[in-house]
């Protein structure tokens, strides 16, 4: 027994001997490299108050290791702490490139207002512009609401905003032995785990495209929209029409699984939105001009139409470079950062969106002056602004030259599909949003699958599938499948989807205004208030008097 | 009549239920969740009520009756491009065969959206007239 505990406290003393001896071992050690190095360099920092307490005019004294948060004070500066700071950096670039191409964006609502407006009469300039201001309330409220959900509810894993976890619930149906994803669930109200940083900012930037959306559609219906109808139907689309389109294209949805399910390319491929928020904006807009009908006078008897003149192409110009500046958020801003894998392509999204805005402009200028004998200035507009529409999608993947090309045959599209709409179909769309946001979406969708060259790489994966986005003449002809079935969805289910509920809204709501208030102009019957109350108008031309007799 | 007290009103009514039913939807789980959607809805049924007793007051407008019918089957035939289109994904594996029954299908589809709509819309156009 006595030997068991001798045994037994010589064991104890052993142990504790010997955790001492390593205790006294790690003490000793002269410290790592790295940590030494960090010591030495916080100690060389000229950053004590003395020296800062002079100024730094030259910049070289602000922002030195010594700005990194320790996060023991004890153990003093170690590279876990550097490591952190340099993660937080990356994400801090990108949340400030992201919200800042956001901002830039927004502010695309104030040249859609003064184009709009000034393609349209100056009896409806207040309720032009009124439109323009309230859909981005209309918008913003049902996206916060419903919208965003549905978009970005399940689009988890944009390691340039930090992974955005809160964002992991996409609903799927099972389909063919795939899973395919149908809608978004989180971030209702941004409630709950979606109330974080990372989905703060996704937040905004997906809004002001959300609403960039809903503004094309009062275009195409200025000057006979009833207001109430028109703030209504904004605030169905901002709730479900382009959410459900943006999560199958942006949110994780099926049309992105494209590629990893059905092996077609890295599935739907839509950089920043050509399909996305200008061919939905196209689409509905066609959808709800209509159901509401042509402005009196705007046709003839004989089928023939007439050019009903806006009031102000000074209005319409500088609100397209409002737009063209804003431009540079939304493609370069879909990057989601300026940081990481891939990122430092702004600069090609950048210029491409430049180039296509140019080459737009001269297609549209170009056609409109061989072949009508001026270089007209609506359509010119149109021309540019149809190249930024087309370049949307694949500015991300393509190269100059094609986005010069992209952006010249917009510029053509546009004027040929204006022509067609208003005399083949008669469909009457006082500022072109059809032709510029739809055919232009439409065609910046296809361009990718024709002229992505693959040399884009962000993080060396496109919608989970290896290998970066290329087109036809490329090399990989199932891209352009994937890109057009998004484009049969933008026309078979969008295009239906908002004419349908347009539809309905029309039955209990009614779309169009009283013919007594759209032959006055709505700004006094719908909004109470002359845009230029101390304006003279002119007469009105004789088609448009013969038109409103008519009527009457 | 143009724009009334009784459009703001019915709006207002609008927004406040999809507000609440939203919000019961985010919160379907819990038993206030389930209350706030029925609720929700229930106020959008009235304000849509609302919608529909004042449209007559607010005077004709110069738009001519477009048939139901004509309108149904152009949305029919779109919807059928689209089905065609992602029937064909699944009918054939190889990259010729779905990019013939994906040009196929946009090709139907937009019959229904360039032809039988607009022959719908304008069939009678108030400018025929």
């Amino acid at each position: 027994m006595k030997i068991a505990r001798c045994i037994t406290w010589s064991c104890a003393l052993a142990v504790m001997l010997m955790a001492g001896a390593v205790n006294v071992a790690r003490a000793d050690a002269p410290p790592s490299a790295s940590a030494a190095e960090l010591k030495d360099a916080a100690a060389k920092a000229p950053t004590t108050a003395a020296d800062l307490s002079q100024g730094d005019p030259g910049g070289t004294l602000t922002g030195t290791i010594n700005d990194v948060p320790v996060t023991d004070a004890k153990a003093g500066l170690t590279l876990a702490d550097v490591a952190n700071q340099v993660g937080q950096n990356k994400i801090g670039i990108n949340f400030t490139w992201t919200l800042i191409c956001g901002f830039l964006v927004m502010f695309m609502q104030a040249g859609f207002a003064m184009v709009e407006s000034g393609l349209c009469r100056v009896k409806n300039a207040n309720h032009t512009y009124m439109m323009n201001f309230f859909v981005y309330g209309c918008g913003l409220l049902a996206y916060w609401l419903i919208g965003f959900a549905i978009q970005m509810g399940g689009a988890a894993g944009s390691m340039n905003l930090g992974g955005l976890q809160p964002l992991s619930a996409e609903f799927p149906v099972s389909l063919f032995g795939h899973n395919w994803g149908i809608f978004g669930q989180n971030g209702m109200f941004l409630a709950g785990h979606s109330y974080d940083v990372g989905v703060m900012v996704i937040f905004l930037f997906q809004m002001v495209f959300m609403d960039t959306a809903l503004t094309i559609v009062t275009g195409a219906a200025a000057e006979r929209w009833k207001f109430l109808t028109f703030s209504v139907s904004s605030v169905l689309m901002g709730a479900f029409t382009y959410p459900l389109f943006a999560n199958w294209a942006w949110g994780g949805g099926w049309l992105a699984q494209l590629g990893s399910n059905l092996g077609l390319g890295k599935g739907y491929c839509d950089f920043a939105g050509s399909g996305v928020v200008h061919a939905v904006g196209g689409v509905t807009a066609l959808a709800v001009a209509m159901i509401i009908g042509p402005r009196i006078g705007k046709f003839n008897r004989d089928g023939s139409s007439n050019a009903i003149i806006g009031h102000d192409i000074s209005a319409v110009l500088i609100g397209c470079f409002i737009l063209a500046f804003g431009w540079f958020g939304f493609n370069p801003g879909s990057t989601l950062g300026a940081s990481g894998a891939g990122c430092l392509r702004i600069g090609s999204v950048a210029v491409n969106t430049m180039l296509a805005g140019c080459t737009g402009t001269f297609g549209a200028l170009l056609y409109m002056w061989s072949l009508k004998g001026k270089p007209d200035a609506s359509m010119s507009a149109n021309g540019l602004l149809a190249g930024l529409v087309a370049i949307t999608a694949p500015s991300g993947f393509v190269n100059p030259i094609a986005s010069a090309i992209i952006g010249f045959v917009a510029g053509v599209l546009v004027c040929l599909s204006v022509s067609f709409i208003e005399n083949s179909l008669k469909v009457d769309d006082p500022v072109g949003a059809i032709s510029v946001h739809g055919a232009g979406g439409l065609w910046g969708v296809l361009s990718v699958g024709l002229f992505a060259d693959g040399k884009s790489n962000y993080g060396g994966s496109w919608n989970g599938v290896s290998g970066s986005v290329t087109g036809l003449f490329y090399g990989d002809a199932s891209q352009l499948v994937a890109q057009l079935v998004g484009i049969a969805t933008l026309i078979g289910f969008v295009f239906s989807f908002s004419f349908v509920l347009n539809w309905v809204l029309d039955i209990f709501l009614g779309q169009r205004v009283s013919a007594e208030s759209e032959i006055d102009g709505l700004d006094i019957p719908e909004m109470g208030q002359l845009g230029y109350p101390e304006f003279v108008f002119c007469a009105e031309p004789d088609f448009m008097k013969v038109a409103e007799q008519a009527v009457a | 009549m143009a724009a009334t007290k009784s459009q703001g009103r019915s709006f207002t009514l609008f927004l406040v239920g999809l507000t609440a039913a939203a919000a019961g939807i985010a919160y379907l789980s819990e038993g206030a969740g389930k209350v706030a959607l029925v609720i929700g809805l229930l106020i959008v049924a009235a304000s849509f009520w609302q919608f529909i007793k004042i449209k007559p007051l607010e005077g004709k407008p110069a738009l001519g009756l477009q048939p139901t019918g004509l309108k149904l089957a152009g949305i029919a035939v779109t919807l059928l491009g689209w089905l065609t289109v992602l029937g064909g994904l699944f009918v054939t594996p190889s990259v010729g065969g779905r990019l013939f029954a994906s040009i196929l299908g946009l090709a139907i589809s937009l019959v229904g959206v360039l032809y039988i709509l607009p022959t719908a819309a304008s069939k009678n156009a108030i400018w025929k007239a």
